[in-house]
């Protein structure tokens, strides 16, 4: 099997303040000075919390299934729906991917809750949001420039739950990693364990684009990560 | 209105949860909710109209600006905070049964999912309309839900998922709640709700936020 597996620190990642912020909602309105106090403190007490485990598992030959938008991978037939089946149809290879913030921070975020420190653990579950999807941006940027040097291109990344590909269909996901990957597993309902965690996969080939913006495929209009992923590129453009 | 009950108001809107507080820095140094309450009683104002006409009106603002996105998860849960520093003075008037809530709200994040932060807030938005709130925490079991419905025959019931998958789990909950109690109004909410899955599953009423919530339950608690 191809495949990659990595663990970060938070110290790899690119963290700020402001990605926090927005991912709260707080794009055009001021963060108040309290919020951005706590966030702060969450950052800096949670680096040690960070127990970032993330990695992926190389397909080749995919089957598509054009008529019903469906995806074949070895035993596994995924139900990927229209939008995500034309960004990827032309993919000659997959990427299966998982990635976790690990336990400790979904744990102390539910600690503060519990003893009614309700803000410090919001702040703690937004940090942890974060923290995971940062991680997951660098496992796919490693596996962006090893495809290049190989002259293929790597899709977006797509997940179970989103633009009508279904959650349940998490199983079959797993079923193409090892058993526990990453030390993530699934309950009955598809939720993934630890709770800041993301799965999905990336198409491969010398068809594939990426696309800076993809949320104006996606009909989430209330969205969080709308605000913060339009922010980056407009900060990025500029 | 009297001066006092118009600062609470204001404190408990702004999160100002007491003199010490350091938010927001435009209020330090001035009393806060907890101050002001105890002010108020002090000053021969009733424990209800404290309630009602400073407590209520705080939240209410800072939930209808939540709700036009003027104000996120944070001011809410600060806000939430300075509600809860003021209801401690009110405790022993509702324990005497001098301060009536409007009625008791039964909430619970359904089985199969552990989300709470978005049930949580909903949680503290209702009782800071009025209402007592038992929250039945996460992953809870049907069983859970008909136990303690059975000790208040009154209540309101809410519901939240935040997966499709879990949202199943949503539809047998409200079936085994009508099957035994066919009048129970059932709230539901979660991000991947719609008015059209309430419909489908039975319940009686979808908001996608806390404020939504609470301005049906003030029409159906008259
Ligand atoms: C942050 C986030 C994440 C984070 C953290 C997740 C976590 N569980 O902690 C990360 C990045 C890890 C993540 C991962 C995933 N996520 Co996610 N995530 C979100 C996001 C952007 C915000 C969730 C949040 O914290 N909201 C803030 C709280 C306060 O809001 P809330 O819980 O919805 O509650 C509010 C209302 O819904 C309402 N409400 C809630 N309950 C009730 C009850 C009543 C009675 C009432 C009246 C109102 C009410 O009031 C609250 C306040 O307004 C949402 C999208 C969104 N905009 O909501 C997707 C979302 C929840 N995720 C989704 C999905 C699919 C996933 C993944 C399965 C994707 C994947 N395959 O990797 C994983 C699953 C993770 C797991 N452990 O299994 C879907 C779920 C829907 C679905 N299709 O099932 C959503 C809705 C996005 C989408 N596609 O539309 N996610």
């Amino acid at each position: 099997m191809q495949i990659e597996k990595f663990s970060f620190s938070y110290n790899d990642l690119n963290v700020k303040v402001k990605s926090l912020a927005l991912a709260m909602g707080y794009s055009t309105i001021n963060i108040p000075e309290q919020v951005h106090h706590e966030i702060e403190e969450v950052i800096s007490d949670g680096k040690d919390l960070c127990m970032i485990e993330g990695g992926y598992r190389i397909i080749d030959n995919p089957k598509w299934i054009k008529d019903f938008y469906q995806l074949e991978v070895e035993h596994a037939q995924f139900d990927i729906h229209k939008i995500i089946f034309n960004q990827i149809k032309k993919a000659t290879s997959i990427a299966v991917f998982a990635c976790t913030a690990g336990p400790e921070i979904p744990a102390k975020s539910r600690k503060l809750i519990n003893e009614g420190d309700h803000l410090q653990g919001y702040v703690f579950d937004v940090f942890g949001s974060i923290v995971v999807e940062a991680a997951m941006d660098l496992i796919q940027d490693e596996l962006r420039l090893k495809m290049i040097d190989k002259g293929v291109n790597i899709s977006n990344r797509y997940s179970p739950g989103y633009c009508g590909w279904m959650v349940s269909e998490q199983k079959k996901l797993f079923s193409l990693l090892p058993e526990n990957f990453c030390g993530i597993s699934l309950t009955d309902s598809c939720l993934m364990q630890p709770i800041k965690s993301v799965s999905g996969i990336i198409g491969i080939g010398t068809e594939i684009k990426f696309n800076q913006y993809t949320c104006n495929m996606c009909d989430m209009e209330n969205c969080l990560y709308r605000n913060l992923h339009q922010q980056e590129l407009d900060e990025k453009n500029n | 209105m009297n001066e006092l009950l118009e600062k609470l108001s204001q404190c408990i809107e702004a999160g100002k949860i007491n003199k010490t507080s350091p938010f927001p820095p435009a209020m330090k140094g001035m009393d806060g909710a907890d101050e002001l309450t105890k002010q108020a009683l002090d000053a021969g104002i009733s424990p209800d109209d404290i309630l009602t006409q400073a407590m209520i009106p705080g939240m209410s603002r800072i939930g209808e600006k939540f709700s036009a996105g003027k104000a996120f998860v944070p001011e809410m849960l600060i806000a939430a905070k300075a509600m809860t520093a003021a209801m401690k003075h009110l405790k022993p008037f509702f324990t005497s049964g001098q301060l009536q809530r409007k009625g008791v709200f039964v909430l619970g994040t359904v089985f199969g999912d552990l989300h709470d932060i978005g049930k949580n807030l909903v949680a503290m938005t209702i009782e800071g309309a009025g209402w007592e709130v038992i929250d039945l925490g996460v992953d809870v079991k049907t069983e859970k839900f008909l136990q303690t419905i059975e000790k208040y025959p009154n209540c309101v019931v809410g519901l939240s998922a935040l997966l499709t998958t879990t949202m199943a789990n949503m539809e047998i909950i409200v079936k085994e709640i009508k099957a035994k109690y066919p009048d129970k109004i059932i709230l539901v909410g979660g991000a991947p709700l719609s008015k059209d899955f309430c419909e489908k599953i039975g319940a009686d009423h979808y908001s996608p936020d806390p404020h939504g919530a609470v301005e049906y339950l003030n029409k159906i608690a008259v």
